[in-house]
């Protein structure tokens, strides 16, 4: 099926490949069918483009991408029940990427809220952790072979 | 929206499984107690708020694709 998206243009998705997030993306509750596509060949981000809003996309990164120390946590049961999640091997986990240039450029990771994604239903959901443990900003440094050791 | 008048001590309860106890008045401040299954979220609006702001913020990230280039990768 042919998708328009404001960044990609006309784009071709396969329906198994859609994925379902049934109560949204925070923020946005009317988007409820995303796609995911790697950025390039080599780049660690990937792109959730929604099918219902063409202007939303989001940059995605994996947490094992990003030096992120202890990021574990438990995915509460109704979350595990509304994604029918039978086993951890059919969890994938992203994290929503803020790139901003105002005042400074600056590119920042979601940990309070990721995403969780079961890849054998294909449906998806944003979690909301703790907010004394997760910032909601997490700094990446745009800066090649930086050692990131921020304090989460 | 159901508006209910209680005194510090009373309870409210929601459900089978949910209670809510005033337990504390000090100015114009309210401490509440809340009672309820692991499987519900309780959660301050703030974080929801925040978010949710975030989320908008990211989905505005101004697309430059070099700056995703420029970000170092882990070997």
């Amino acid at each position: 099926m042919k998708i328009e998206t404001t960044r990609f243009g006309i784009i071709d998705v396969e329906s198994d490949k859609i994925i379902t997030f049934p109560q949204g993306i925070l923020g946005f509750p009317h988007s409820k069918r995303f796609i995911l596509f790697p950025h390039g060949d080599k780049s660690i981000f990937w792109w959730l483009q929604s099918l219902d809003d063409e202007d939303l996309a989001f940059v995605t990164i994996s947490p094992s991408a990003i030096c992120t120390e202890n990021y574990s946590f438990k995915i509460p049961d109704d979350v595990q029940e509304m994604l029918k999640i039978k086993k951890p091997e059919q969890v994938e986990v992203l994290l929503l990427v803020t790139i901003s240039d105002k005042p400074q450029k600056s590119v920042t990771v979601n940990l309070l809220g990721p995403i969780v994604i079961n890849i054998e239903t294909r449906l998806g959901a944003q979690l909301i952790l703790d907010p004394v443990k997760y910032p909601v900003k997490y700094p990446i440094t745009p800066a090649k072979n930086a050692p990131l050791k921020e304090a989460v | 929206m159901l508006v209910l008048r209680r005194r510090p001590g009373e309870k409210i309860r929601i459900g089978n499984d949910i209670t809510i106890e005033i337990l504390e008045t000090k100015g114009r401040q309210v401490r509440i107690g809340i009672e309820a299954p692991d499987r519900v979220s309780v959660l301050r609006e703030e974080v929801f708020l925040k978010i949710e702001q975030e989320n908008r913020q990211a989905a505005q990230s101004p697309v430059d694709p070099t700056i995703l280039e420029e970000l170092p990768v882990m070997e």
